[in-house]
């Protein structure tokens, strides 16, 4: 079992701030956290944070130097088992690069940390930060296990662990080009990663083709469609063969509908242009919905989510994924307004990185709880109530519209995990107003009480597997 | 199949009991975890004939961020004073397969972390009552 956690940037900067104060001491925090488990390991994701008052709940210890008071750890654990999160300490050492605990520190886990899983009925973890260094001391109620890393969210994506890991391999011939502005170390990263891509349609697969060609090692396509002639003018690598299937030039609408029962998945045409760009990628085409349980579940061990669907729903499940579960992530999408006379509007495409600290969809005013109640409708019941938007309605769809919004996406994707955003760099959203060759950044205002990425009692914010997804029930 | 009403919606389906205690109010879960949700003889007003009405609304299982939205109102509700009802703020449609009048008062600022199915529902019974 893999043990990591996850914590967005302004927990982190609240945390490194109250234990590097600059005055060489130590200093201690307790970190109330959700827990995240799935095939790649299980993750703590941070979504408290109390610092613990130096002289009050940071005491001078009775064996080793320093120490929590027992009635702040009493409060705390109580905190996290009422809550039902993990109970994490934190607290540092000196040093830069490198950490680890003390036989001190070590032998006092010992003695606290199996009451305090009784107690909890979670695993207790125990951090020990150096200025750019972690080390973990995981207890469950089986054994006690190491922490692999902590990674840091934010628009850079940091993995501290408890000392440096050893220099990278050369790059293959193929990266050597782009190694050269993100090195042989920014390869590695992307080698490492497993990304997913919700929408396969004109913007999902150029991010596709984007993410093969950079060396993501592990692309997940999500999509419940086929290909249709209508799409061949956006979807990369798609052919007539692919939407028309196996006999694309018969005239009889009766045997066209047949013939079209074999026309390919939008997964699995990308999965063939994926490996067409790099044969060594693990790819896997997913064809369903989304807001499926089966398949939102899919999108749980992933590194980051591209967002690229046309549904509200989907739009409100990837959001809650963000910040209940820490993944990072981006929706793209493009709008092209006509007026019932044919008139074209103001064409926007938009790009909207989201993670745990910015960007939140429901925050920033990009999930309309009418339109989802619409969704929400049967056939039926959306023709009885008139909506125009009915499904299959077709909207203008341009591929140089969903380059915009991918390009975009894909390369702020690509500078948070290989570090190339300068710093205090922000993360924002963006719109494009095509027509007039604007660009605007899209305001975050935070709500503190969203149920997505507030911390109040009602919001899913890191709570990983404690709470339920917006799904469809299955 | 178990249909199960999902907790946020069990909550709705409480705080409506609560807010309408003289009232008979059933609540059908649906396949998705929502709930179709009819509150029996709810008074309309003297403006109105027959005088009450049961409403009826799903609570869909994206609930609280979806907004609830429409309501339904006996068909057979007309005004006393002869004069038709507002178009398109209620129109003939069906409830659970009636024949039913639909009301329709969308709420384009609904706040998931504020509204309610209950509020919502005193909203559009205050706006039938006096202004439709």
């Amino acid at each position: 079992m893999s043990w990591s956690v996850a914590i967005a940037e302004r927990d982190y900067e609240l945390l490194r701030g109250h234990l590097f104060p600059g005055d060489g001491d130590e200093h201690g925090a307790v970190l109330a956290c959700g827990l995240s488990e799935t095939g790649r390991g299980t993750r703590l994701l941070v979504r408290e944070v109390f610092p613990a008052e130096d002289g009050k709940d940071f005491v001078a210890g009775q064996r080793g130097y320093k120490q929590f008071a027992p009635l702040f750890v009493a409060e705390k654990s109580d905190y996290c088992r009422d809550n039902r999160l993990a109970y994490v300490t934190a607290h540092n050492h000196g040093g830069r690069d490198r950490v680890g605990f003390s036989e001190d520190d070590l032998r006092s886990h010992e003695r606290g940390y199996p009451a305090l899983v009784q107690m909890t009925g979670k695993p207790v973890t125990a951090l020990v930060f150096a200025e750019r260094a972690v080390a973990g001391d995981v207890f469950v109620g089986s054994g006690r296990d190491e922490l692999a890393s902590v990674t840091v969210l934010g628009p850079t994506i940091r993995m501290l662990r408890p000392e440096p890991t050893g220099s990278c391999a050369p790059t293959e011939d193929a990266y050597d080009r782009q190694a050269l502005m993100f090195g042989h170390g920014g390869q590695a990263i992307l080698g490492g990663l497993k990304v997913a891509i919700v929408g396969l349609g004109g913007g999902g697969s150029l991010i596709n083709q984007m993410l093969a060609r950079l060396g993501v090692g592990h692309i997940l396509a999500v999509d419940p469609d086929e290909v249709e002639v209508s799409n061949l003018s956006r979807i990369l690598g798609a052919t007539r063969r692919d939407a028309l299937g196996v006999l694309p030039n018969v005239g009889l609408p009766l045997l066209r509908q047949l013939a079209k029962r074999t026309a390919r998945s939008k997964v699995a045409v990308a999965e063939r242009v994926a490996l067409e760009a790099n044969p060594k990628v693990r790819f896997e085409a997913v064809r369903g919905d989304v807001t499926d349980p089966d398949m939102s579940a899919r999108l749980l061990d992933c590194d980051f989510v591209f967002l690229a669907t046309d549904t509200i729903q989907s739009r409100h499940l990837f959001n809650q994924v963000v910040h209940q579960y820490l993944i990072p992530g981006a929706q793209i999408g493009a709008k092209v307004p006509v007026d019932k006379g044919g008139a074209v509007g103001d064409v926007r495409v938009v790009v909207r990185p989201v993670v745990p600290d910015s960007g939140c969809l429901w925050c920033g005013g990009a999930i309309s709880p009418a339109q989802l109640n619409r969704e929400d409708l049967k056939p039926e019941e959306c023709e009885r109530q008139r909506y125009v938007e009915a499904p299959n309605v077709h909207e203008p769809s341009v591929i140089t519209l969903n380059a915009l919004g991918a390009s975009q996406a894909a390369n702020d994707f690509l500078f948070m995990f290989t570090g190339m955003h300068e710093p205090n760099t922000r993360l924002r959203g963006r719109f494009q107003w095509a027509r007039r060759r604007d660009w605007e950044d899209i305001g975050d205002k935070p709500d503190p009480l969203c149920r997505h990425c507030g911390r109040g009692p009602k919001s899913a914010y890191a709570r990983g597997d404690g709470v339920r997804l917006p799904t469809r029930a299955g | 199949m178990i249909v199960q009403m999902l907790s946020e919606v069990e909550e709705a389906v409480a705080e409506i009991r609560a807010a309408f205690p003289q009232h008979e109010v059933r609540a059908t879960p649906a396949a998705d975890g929502g709930a179709e949700v009819t509150v029996e003889a709810v008074g309309l007003g003297e403006r109105y004939e027959p005088r009450t009405s049961f409403v009826g609304f799903r609570v869909h299982s994206s609930y609280p961020f979806s907004q609830v939205y429409p309501h339904f109102l006996r068909a057979d509700l007309r005004k006393v004073d002869g004069s038709p009802l507002p178009s398109p703020g209620m129109t003939p449609n069906q409830w659970r397969g009636q024949a039913a009048i639909m009301v329709s008062r969308s709420s384009n600022g609904w706040n998931p972390n504020a509204d309610t199915a209950v509020g919502k529902l005193h909203k559009v019974l205050e706006w039938v009552r006096f202004d439709a």
